[in-house]
């Protein structure tokens, strides 16, 4: 299966090392190069140099033959817009993005996309971690 | 009509003044830049809000429920297609108006629904192309969410349509053709036994995906190739 993620951040980096090991066919695209520092040493995936939201770098990452695109990058609207032109313009089956605010990924979520909230995680992890038994 | 503007920098000032001062709408010029809104405050009064206008929240607390009318003209295409799928899906905003960076991204926004795109780019290289004494069809206007647009069709000598009655035209469906200019710069209604000319400016109203089968119609060979 291949995969093309758009953000090295911390998500996707960890995101990326895993699904190469589980020898996915994985393509990571951030703006700075400096980020791929973060892929452990032994990945095997291609890396891109440019935004996700530009048709030729997604084409360079493969966008064509993807089964799946995760834009995971800090930005809501950037990742909603490169989700979208995977989705429509590239016709990617399925499409994930990270989306902080929660109203705004539950209305993506009835437009196609499968989106997911770190501020919901997060603040449901804190209340967990606060309330649990010793 | 109450019309929310997102986005205040050159463009979205230049906007918010002439609605504000024009008297005649109710106005929010929404930025999110703190400095650039209270700037803008001074000079503008009360309708520059500080604000994001991607968030639900924030929308919600300038009256998005009851606007006619959102306009997102930022430089950032993501913000844009955003405030407007977020107007429209969440607060059932009637009509959206995006600006488009790139050019590029207007196909998509006008494949999810946003009513009209402004693309200063996209006009620009339209202009380049009316200056071409061999263009073929110019992009004038999208009309309101339908997929129907309006062009301006150019007959080319030895074209297809060059010589026919409109009615012996292979039209795609649900192609109105509105006006003729002759080459004289004559403007007449057509009929559907008017005959098409060289030189001919035709203005029509076409479904947008029509585009290349009567950019082939007006064109002679050589160009046609270029069409496709």
């Amino acid at each position: 299966m291949n995969v093309v993620i758009m953000g090295c951040g911390r998500v996707g980096s960890t995101l990326a090392a895993r699904l190469d090991r589980e020898s996915w066919h994985v393509t990571i695209v951030d703006t700075d190069p400096y980020s791929f520092r973060r892929l452990p040493s032994d990945f095997r995936g291609e890396k891109v140099v440019g935004s996700g939201y530009e048709d030729h770098i997604l084409v360079q990452a493969g966008i064509r033959e993807a089964d799946a695109f995760l834009a995971l990058t800090q930005g809501d609207n950037r990742n909603l817009l490169a989700a979208q032109i995977a989705k429509h313009i590239f016709g990617v089956r399925t499409v994930v993005a990270r989306v902080y605010d929660p109203f705004r990924g539950e209305i993506f979520s009835h437009l196609g996309l499968r989106t997911f909230s770190p501020t919901n995680i997060g603040a449901e992890m804190a209340y967990d971690a606060l309330t649990q038994q010793d | 009509m109450y019309i929310i503007v997102v986005g205040a920098g050159k463009v979205g000032h230049g906007l918010g003044v002439e609605l504000i001062e024009g008297g005649l709408h109710e106005v929010v010029l929404v930025e999110r830049d703190r400095n650039r809104a209270a700037e803008l405050r001074e000079e503008l009064g009360e309708a520059v809000v500080h604000g994001d206008g991607t968030e639900v929240v924030f929308l919600e607390s300038v009256g998005a429920r009851r606007a006619d009318l959102l306009i997102a003209v930022t430089a950032d295409d993501g913000a844009n297609l955003v405030a407007c799928q977020v107007a429209k899906h969440w607060f059932h905003v009637q009509r959206t108006i995006a600006r488009v960076n790139n050019p590029r991204n207007e196909r998509l926004f006008h494949l999810l629904g946003i009513d009209s795109t402004i693309s200063a780019p996209g006009a620009i290289l339209a202009q380049i192309e009316v200056d071409l004494p061999e263009h073929t069809l110019i992009p004038l206007m999208r009309l309101h969410g339908s997929g129907l647009q309006l062009v301006d069709l150019h007959v080319l000598e030895g074209s297809e349509a060059a010589g026919k009655t409109i009615r012996d035209l292979p039209l795609p469906t649900e192609t109105v053709i509105s006006l003729v200019v002759t080459a004289e710069g004559k403007p007449q209604i057509p009929t559907a036994e008017t005959v098409l000319q060289p030189g001919d400016e035709v203005i029509a109203v076409i479904r947008s995906e029509t585009e290349p089968e009567l950019r082939r119609l007006v064109s002679d060979a050589a160009h046609a190739r270029v069409a496709d």
